[in-house]
């Protein structure tokens, strides 16, 4: 019972300080919704377009970039402010129609669209679907000249007669399927890979930087003064690890509710995801505990939990996809208990597992707990009890 | 000026000594710059490989022009790598496992119906992760397809307007030219590589730490009792202030010049050429100095400005794009980023590993002290009565 009235204080003393709700409750949901916002969703390359030409078939290649569905386009006045952009990354291509593109082709030459790519793969990437559009306005462009040359027609009815015919029947079309598993599994919402992430990642930061509250306790001699009172040593621990436990679980627990209220994130089977959410405060319960018992100083403690917090999340897979980490990593990382609690996750969000399907993250994550939680406990008996 | 040195000198002392300046200013970013490195995979190595495969039921001219034409010059750049098969059900197993990128499949037919003006349809099926792969191999057969309709849209126009003669229309279209090209205008790459963005972000990101130990100490001399005696002292009141403002000047340059040497040579990161990188990271300094001095002067106690300053910097450091960029995002996260040193600063090291000139540096480093003389304006402002007069 004492246990919990310690666990209680812990709590309270937490949400008593505004820069930790902060931290705590407003700053993960603000790195869910940018890290959604810009990452999140079907990515389309972003193509600046301008277009200097004022006639009609110059508006016709623009529409045919602006319609394709494999752009986002964005338009720009100033063909030097596209070339910054584009070396900037701000865009990824750029097109630009040259003021000139309806008269030449009324007059038979050759109009030239400009592509603007940066040296490096992007210009691979991109320069074959602007060919491509260049290519399919080409032919329409060609055939009335064919037409208009053989004084069949006038140029520019010749161009209306040849679009009608390239859309018609004669025209050669490409149908376009996709097969295959995908790795990121599909259908995934806008936020369902940053929230697991970032909840694996605030959870663990919180807790290894929260030792610097077990420090505090120690250095003010509350704890000597703890263990003074008819309180046993067992109950000092377990209200201390309890109070750890209890701040991980509360910011687990919102982050959770908050990501799926918020930003419909589907975390797929509750009961397996609660399992994991407790696993992991349990881990970073005992983090936090063999910290603060470990260091001596709630600054230097406070400064070492941000950073173990921030590198241990880069390692374990929560800043950067694991997918893409390079095979040796991908075993390194495994070394951390993000990676197996960021396992846990995508197999019951994208993959729509269970409780039986995360078996060996489970396990992995209890002992990681139990070690931790135990060197945590037995530092800390030894402070206090000398 | 020789009292404010005095005072930074033992400030910096002090610093060196309790390490957590050494630990927030270099220890961290270093070590999150090292991970980083090793957890993004190089993207110049991995080469750019795309496996197409494709089927031939049609066994016409057409096909067979896009087979043994088209594809052999594409695959001859480099782009592509093609696979012929026999099976359909062979080639539709590979790019479900993810061993082809994308497959062609000309349908049985096909270049009759074509030449025939009926038009047809070439299915491709791609592999549902090859979103690049298969976007590029589309583009290749459109391309290629444009090509082949440029004739036989000119035989059907023709057809409509009246003309009589097919095969000599389709010989007039095959000698025209094309009327559309592309011309390449080759953008220089700003972008810095993933292992300098991430030294720089950790570098710029961890910079609103370090600098914040020296504005910071003057509350902590408040609150120990030795604010009183430095202002007893027959000092200016400027040079306790100065001397401040030296150490968190000292400790913010110190940290930085020793992230871009470390990161340099040890992992291999390219910061660009020194001068301009030099006058980046103090104008990057002073901006940080400037907004973590107004975030303390506006404090009571110095654990608030400590969570005030941490909370402005991890905000600031999010929108400034140090660890992933926002340019790339939403427009409105891009506008917003702009309001950060830190993009500005990222903006300027992007323009100088690219080879531009010192001048690429003078819009940057003008925002950057916009921020650094706006905010200390503030501080001042506000701090004049509040920390002066004791």
């Amino acid at each position: 019972m004492k246990a919990l009235a310690i666990t209680a204080v812990n709590v309270k003393r937490m949400l008593r300080e505004p820069s930790t709700i902060f931290f705590v409750f407003v700053f993960p949901m603000l790195l869910i919704l940018v890290i959604g916002a810009s990452f999140g969703g079907s990515f389309r390359p972003k193509v600046g377009l301008v277009n200097a030409g004022d006639g009609q078939y110059a508006a016709a290649f623009a529409d045919r970039i602006t319609s394709d569905a494999d752009f986002n386009t964005i338009s720009y006045d100033d063909s030097d402010r596209l070339l910054t952009d584009v070396e900037r990354g701000v865009v990824n291509l750029g097109v630009v129609v040259p003021a000139d593109y309806d008269q030449q082709l009324g007059s038979g030459a050759v109009a030239k669209v400009q592509f603007l790519g940066r040296a490096d793969q992007s210009v691979v990437e991109y320069r074959a679907t602007i060919e491509a559009i260049a290519a399919s306005e080409s032919a329409v462009f060609r055939a009335a000249r064919v037409v208009s040359g053989e004084g069949l027609a006038g140029f520019d009815d010749a161009v209306a007669t040849a679009r009608i015919v390239a859309a018609g029947a004669g025209g050669l079309d490409v149908a376009t399927e996709s097969s295959g598993e995908s790795l990121f599994g599909e259908g995934l919402g806008q936020f369902d890979l940053g929230a697991p992430s970032n909840l694996i990642l605030f959870v663990f930061l919180t807790s290894l930087a929260g030792s610097a509250a077990l420090i505090n306790t120690r250095r003010l001699g509350v704890s000597r003064r703890m263990v003074s009172t008819p309180t046993s040593i067992g109950q000092i621990l377990l209200g201390e690890t309890g109070g750890r436990f209890a701040i991980a679980m509360i910011q687990g627990l919102f982050i959770m509710i908050g990501a799926a209220v918020a930003f419909n994130v589907h975390w797929g089977n509750l009961l397996a995801a609660g399992v994991l959410l407790v696993l992991i405060a349990l881990v970073g319960a005992g983090g936090g505990m063999l910290m603060g018992s470990v260091f001596d100083n709630d600054q230097q403690a406070g400064s070492v939990g941000v950073f173990a917090g921030l590198g241990l999340a880069a390692l374990g897979g929560c800043m950067v996809p694991l997918e893409i980490f390079p095979d040796t990593m991908v075993k390194i990382a495994h070394l951390t208990p993000h990676a197996w609690a960021l396992d846990g996750f995508t197999e019951l969000i994208r993959q729509g597992g269970n409780l039986g399907s995360i078996v060996p993250q489970i396990g992995a994550l209890i002992a990681f707990a139990a070690v931790l939680l135990a060197l945590g406990t037995w530092r800390l008996r030894a402070k206090l009890t000398h | 000026m020789r009292a404010a040195i005095i005072i930074a000198l033992k400030d910096l002392s002090q610093r060196l000594r309790d390490k957590s300046a050494i630990l927030m200013g270099i220890v961290a970013p270093l070590g999150l710059a090292f991970i980083f490195a090793a957890i993004i995979p190089d993207a110049t190595a991995s080469s750019f490989d795309i496996h197409v495969g494709v089927v031939d039921s049609d066994g016409g001219e057409i096909s067979a022009s896009f087979i043994n034409d088209v594809l052999p010059s594409v695959e001859a750049q480099g782009l592509l790598t093609v696979t012929k098969y026999d099976d359909v059900d062979q080639a539709l197993t590979d790019v479900e496992n993810g061993d082809e990128d994308a497959v062609y499949i000309f349908p049985a037919g096909y270049s009759a119906s074509v030449q025939s003006g009926a038009g047809g349809t070439v299915r491709m099926v791609r592999n549902v992760d090859s979103t690049i792969g298969g976007q590029i191999a589309k583009a290749v057969l459109d391309g290629y397809l444009s090509e082949v309709e440029a004739v036989t849209v000119s035989v059907g126009t023709a057809m409509v307007d009246g003309a009589r003669d097919a095969p000599a229309v389709r010989a007039l279209a095959m000698e025209t030219p094309a009327a559309v090209v592309l011309a390449d205008t080759e953008a220089s790459n700003r972008t810095l590589d993933s292992t300098t963005f991430f030294a720089a972000g950790m570098a710029v990101f961890f910079l609103f730490f370090t600098v914040q130990f020296g504005v910071s100490s003057l509350l902590e001399e408040r609150l120990n009792g030795t604010l009183p005696r430095l202002l007893g002292a027959p000092i200016n009141r400027w040079s306790i202030i100065g001397g401040k403002a030296i150490t968190s000047f000292v400790l913010g340059l110190v940290s930085m010049v020793v992230l871009a040497v470390g990161t340099t040579l040890l992992i291999g990161a390219n910061w660009g050429n020194p001068v301009a990188v030099a006058i980046l990271m103090v104008a990057g300094v002073l901006a940080a100095l400037g907004i973590m001095a107004m975030v303390a002067v506006v404090a009571k106690t110095p654990e608030q400005a400590a969570n005030w300053q941490s909370i402005i910097a991890v905000v600031l450091g999010l929108l400034g794009g140090t660890f992933f960029p926002l340019s790339q995002g939403p427009r409105l996260l891009a506008a917003l980023s702009k309001l950060t040193p830190h993009a500005w600063f990222m903006q300027g090291l992007g323009d100088i590993s690219s080879g531009a000139g010192l001048s690429a540096v003078i819009t940057p480093t003008l925002a950057m002290l916009a921020f650094f003389v706006v905010t200390l304006g503030l501080a001042i402002w506000f701090g004049r009565e509040r920390v002066l007069a004791l």
